[in-house]
C-alpha cells in the first residue's frame, strides 16, 4: 500500500487536477446549455432544473438557421479537406520523391512563405476576390465558391509540407520495384503510391477538415448572408453585441458543433498523434 | 484497358478544366480584369501543355498546388509588400486617375445663395437626360440639357399640387423606377448661367453650382479661377496649395513613399511607443505560452508514463481541450468570463470585470492559452518519451543516477532535442495567434479615451489587424509595413530554430 501510494498517487494527483481543469470550462457550457432560456446566468455547479429549450431555440427559430450553418460548415469543410489533400498528395509525391532542379529551394520557400502573417494577407485576397466577382460572381467574393477556393489555397503550404512529413516516412522500397519494372512516375503514383498512402491522406484529410471547420476571419469577410455563414460565424455573431444575452442558446449551439469533432478526434487520436509528430520527430 | 480508360478521364477532365477556364478569362477580359484574366488564360496553357506533352514530369504532380499557392499566397503577400511602400490610408485609397476626377467634381461650389431648384427628370425630344426646372419663386419654367437650355411658358407646362412643372413640350418625365435603374442622369451638369450649371441633388431637387477648380493636364495643376490659388502634387498622394503645402485638397490617392511607413516605426512617436509596448508583450505572451504547455504537457506524459489504473480515461479527458474546435472553446471561456453574464462571476457571486483590468485580461489570455495548447503538448511529449531507450534510463539508475538527476540529465535534455522544431514552430505560431486575442478579448482593454488603438492584450498580429481594419482610420501602408517586420522575425527565429536542430540538412 505504501508503495502504491509513494509511486502512484502523484500521477493520480496530478492527472486529476488536470482533468479538473479541462473539463472546467467544458461542464459550465453544458450547464449553461441545460438551463431555461429565461435564466442567463449559472449559478452553482449542480443543475437546479434541466431544460431542453435552449436547443429546441436553436432549430426553432428563425433568426438562427443552425441546420443551415451546420450544413455549410460540412460542406466547405468537406469539400477543401478532399481537394487539398488530392492536391497537395501530388505535390508532396513529387517534393519527396522525385528529383529534378529548384526541389531544395522550393522545400524552402514553401515553409518561409507559411510564416508570413496570413491574417494581413486578409486584406489582398479581399481586393482580389472582389475583382473577381465582377466576372464570375460565383466564384468572388461573398460566395461559399470563392471561400473554398482561397481555403484550397492557404491550406496547399501547409498540406504539403505535412503530407511531405508521411511521404517521407512510407518505405521507398516498393516504388522503387515499381521503377525496375518499367513503371513510369506518374504509375507508380497512382497504382502504387495513393493505395499505400490512402489510411495517411485520410489523417491528414481530417486535420484539414478540423482546420477549415474552426477558420474565422476569413468566413466572416466572405459570408455576409445569414443562410450562407458558417456555424463558427454564425454563433460567434450569436453572442457579439446585441445578442449577448443568447448565451443559452450559443451553449448548445457549440456543444452540438463540438461533438461531431471531439468524436473524430477522440476515435482516430492515435493516427492523428503519429501524424503530428511525423513532420517533426523525424525531421 | 486500364490505360485507355486513365487516357480518356485524363482528357475529359483536362477539357473541362480548360472550358471553364477559358469562359473565364474571357469574362474576366470582358470585365477588364487583366492581371487575373492574364493569370487565368496562363494557367489553362500550362495545365495543358504540362498534362498533354512530356516536358516535365514533377511539374505534373505540382501543377495544381503551385498554382492556388501562387494565386491565393503568393500574390497576396507580394501586394502586401508592394503596398507597404505606398502611403495607403483613409482619404488615399484610389489611384491617382480617379483621385483628380473626385478631387475636380469636389471643386464645385454653390453660389453664394446656395440656390436650389425643384426638378422633374426626364429626356428631351432628341432622348438625352434632361432636366424640367421650376423657380418658383420667379415664376420662371426651363428645360436643361448639358449644352442648352429651353425656356418653357408657364402657360405651356403642367403643374402637380405643389406647383412643380411635371410636364413640358418636348419632355418627357421618367418614373421614379426608371431613374432608379439608371442613375446617370445624377452625374451630368446641366445647363443654367453663365459659369452655373444645375447638379442633380436628389429626383427632385438640384443646386446651382460652378466649377472652381480646373485642372491642366500640361502643367499637372490645379488652379482655382477665382481665388488664383494654385495646386500642385505634392508626390506624398495629394494636391497641396503653393505656398503653404499643409492644404491639402481631398482625396488623395494611394503614392510611393518607398520606406517612409517603415521609418515611421521607428520616428514616428505615436507610432513607436504602442508598437514597443505590444511587441514586448507578444514576445511574452508566445514564450509564456509555448513554456506553460510545454511544462504542464510534459509533467503529464511524465505521469502518465506507465499503465496506471484509469490511464484511457485520464487520456479522453486531457486532450478534449484540443479535439474541441477551438474557436468554439475560446467563445466559450470569453463568454465564461464576461462580467455581466458570466458562468465565473455568478459562480463565485463576485462583480470583477475580468476583462477590462488589463493585468487580469493578459493572465487570462495566459490561462486560456494554457488550456488549449497543453494537450498536444502532452500527447507529443508522451509520444518522444516511449521513443527514448529504456537502456538508457535503466544504465543511468544502475549507475547510481536519482529519478530527478535521470530527468535532468538525459531525459529532458533528449525531449528537448527532439521537441525543439515543434517548440519553435508552437512559439511562432503563437506569436501570431490571432483567433485567441481577436476572438477573446479583441484585443481590449483599450484606453480609447486617450486616443489609443493599441489594446492591453493585443499582440503584434492584432494590432496590426485594427491597423489596418480599424473602424475610425485604416492606413494599410503602415499595417503592410509592421506585417513585413513580423514576417521577418518570425521568418528568422524559425530558420534559427530549424538550422540548429538540423532539420534543413534533411533536405539535401
Amino acid at each position: 500500500m505504501n508503495k502504491w501510494v509513494r509511486e502512484n498517487l502523484w500521477r493520480h494527483s496530478i492527472a486529476i487536477a488536470t482533468c479538473l481543469f479541462s473539463l472546467f470550462p467544458l461542464y459550465l457550457v453544458i450547464l449553461s446549455s441545460l438551463k431555461t432560456s429565461g435564466s442567463l446566468q449559472v449559478g452553482s455547479f449542480i443543475p437546479h432544473e434541466v431544460s431542453l429549450d435552449n436547443f429546441r431555440f436553436l432549430f426553432h427559430s428563425p433568426k438562427t438557421p443552425y441546420v443551415l450553418w451546420f450544413k455549410n460548415s460540412l460542406v466547405i469543410a468537406s469539400t477543401v479537406a478532399l481537394s487539398s489533400v488530392f492536391i497537395g498528395a501530388a505535390s508532396a509525391f513529387a517534393f519527396s520523391r522525385l528529383k529534378f532542379k529548384g526541389k531544395k529551394l522550393g522545400i524552402r520557400l514553401l515553409l518561409l512563405v507559411q510564416m508570413f502573417p496570413a491574417v494581413l494577407a486578409i486584406s489582398a485576397v479581399y481586393v482580389i476576390m472582389e475583382r473577381v466577382y465582377t466576372f464570375a460572381p460565383n466564384i468572388g467574393l461573398g460566395s461559399q465558391g470563392g471561400l473554398i477556393l482561397v481555403y484550397l489555397g492557404g491550406s496547399m503550404g501547409v498540406n504539403i509540407w505535412l503530407l511531405k512529413g508521411f511521404v517521407d516516412s512510407i518505405p521507398v522500397e516498393l516504388d522503387e520495384a515499381a521503377k525496375i519494372d518499367g513503371a513510369s512516375p506518374v504509375q507508380t503514383y497512382w497504382l502504387i503510391f495513393l493505395p499505400l498512402a490512402t489510411p495517411v491522406l485520410a489523417v491528414v484529410c481530417l486535420l484539414s477538415f478540423i482546420g477549415t471547420f474552426n477558420e474565422f476571419i476569413l468566413a466572416r469577410l466572405f459570408l455576409v448572408e445569414m443562410n450562407g455563414r458558417t456555424i463558427a460565424v454564425g454563433l460567434q455573431q450569436f453572442i457579439g453585441g446585441q445578442y449577448a444575452s443568447n448565451w443559452g442558446p450559443f451553449a448548445a449551439g457549440s456543444i452540438l458543433a463540438s461533438i461531431p469533432i471531439v468524436i473524430i478526434f477522440l476515435s482516430l487520436q492515435r493516427f492523428i498523434v503519429n501524424g503530428l509528430t511525423a513532420g517533426s520527430v523525424k525531421g | 484497358m486500364r490505360g485507355k480508360f486513365a487516357l480518356i478521364a485524363k482528357i475529359v477532365f483536362l477539357g473541362f478544366t480548360t472550358a471553364i477556364l477559358a469562359l473565364l478569362t474571357e469574362s474576366a477580359f470582358a470585365q477588364k480584369q487583366y492581371v487575373i484574366g492574364g493569370f487565368i488564360l496562363v494557367a489553362a496553357l500550362a495545365l495543358n501543355i504540362v498534362y498533354l506533352t512530356s516536358i516535365s514530369v514533377p511539374f505534373k504532380f505540382f501543377l495544381p498546388g503551385i498554382l492556388f499557392f501562387i494565386a491565393f499566397v503568393i500574390a497576396p503577400i507580394f501586394f502586401t509588400v508592394q503596398m507597404s511602400g505606398f502611403k495607403y490610408q483613409t482619404g488615399n485609397y484610389i489611384d491617382k486617375a480617379t483621385a483628380l476626377e473626385q478631387v475636380i467634381s469636389l471643386g464645385a461650389q454653390p453660389d453664394a445663395q446656395g440656390t436650389t431648384f425643384d426638378i422633374t427628370v426626364g429626356r428631351n425630344s432628341s432622348n438625352e437626360f434632361a432636366i424640367l426646372v421650376s423657380d418658383i419663386a420667379n415664376n420662371k419654367y426651363f428645360v436643361s440639357t448639358p449644352t442648352q437650355r429651353v425656356d418653357v411658358p408657364a402657360a405651356s407646362a403642367t403643374f402637380n399640387e405643389y406647383g412643380v412643372a411635371i410636364k413640358a413640350p418636348n419632355f418627357n418625365a421618367m418614373s421614379a423606377d426608371a431613374l432608379a435603374a439608371n442613375d446617370a442622369y445624377s452625374k451630368i451638369r446641366y445647363k443654367y448661367e453663365g459659369d452655373y450649371y444645375i447638379a442633380i441633388e436628389s429626383q427632385n431637387a438640384g443646386g446651382v453650382f460652378r466649377q472652381e477648380l480646373t485642372y491642366s493636364a500640361k502643367t499637372g495643376v490645379l488652379t482655382n479661377i477665382f481665388t488664383g490659388a494654385t495646386y500642385v502634387d505634392n508626390h506624398r498622394g495629394n494636391f497641396a496649395k503653393v505656398g503653404d503645402p499643409t492644404v491639402l485638397l481631398s482625396p488623395g490617392w494611394r503614392a510611393p513613399i518607398w520606406f517612409e511607413n517603415y521609418s515611421r516605426l521607428v520616428t514616428d512617436q505615436k507610432v513607436r511607443t504602442p508598437l514597443i509596448r505590444v511587441f514586448l508583450w507578444t514576445f511574452f505572451f508566445a514564450l509564456f505560452s509555448v513554456l506553460s504547455t510545454f511544462a504542464l504537457g510534459l509533467i503529464l506524459a511524465m505521469s502518465l508514463n506507465r499503465p496506471i489504473r484509469g490511464r484511457r480515461i485520464y487520456r479522453s479527458i486531457l486532450i478534449l481541450p484540443y479535439a474541441m474546435p477551438s474557436v468554439m472553446s475560446i467563445l466559450i471561456w470569453a463568454g465564461m468570463f464576461d462580467s455581466d453574464f458570466g458562468a465565473v462571476n455568478s459562480i463565485l457571486h463576485t462583480n470583477i470585470h475580468w476583462l477590462q483590468n488589463p493585468s487580469l485580461a493578459r493572465s487570462i489570455v495566459l490561462l486560456v492559452n494554457l488550456w488549449l495548447g497543453f494537450p498536444y503538448f502532452y500527447l507529443i511529449c508522451s509520444g518522444s518519451l516511449q521513443a527514448i531507450p529504456n537502456e538508457l534510463l535503466e544504465a543511468a539508475a544502475i549507475d547510481g543516477a536519482n529519478p530527478r538527476q535521470v530527468f535532468r540529465k538525459i531525459t529532458l535534455p533528449l525531449l528537448l532535442q527532439i521537441l525543439s522544431p515543434l517548440l519553435i514552430a508552437s512559439f511562432a505560431f503563437n506569436f501570431n495567434n490571432f483567433n485567441l486575442i481577436y476572438l477573446l478579448t479583441g484585443g481590449g482593454p483599450t484606453q480609447t479615451l486617450n486616443g489609443e488603438i493599441a489594446g492591453a492584450t493585443d499582440i503584434l498580429i492584432s494590432y496590426t489587424y485594427k491597423i489596418a481594419f480599424g473602424t475610425n482610420f485604416q492606413d494599410f501602408g503602415l499595417a503592410s509595413a509592421i506585417s513585413v517586420i513580423i514576417f521577418l522575425i518570425v521568418a528568422s527565429i524559425s530558420m534559427y530554430g530549424l538550422r540548429r536542430s538540423k532539420v534543413m540538412e534533411s533536405f539535401g
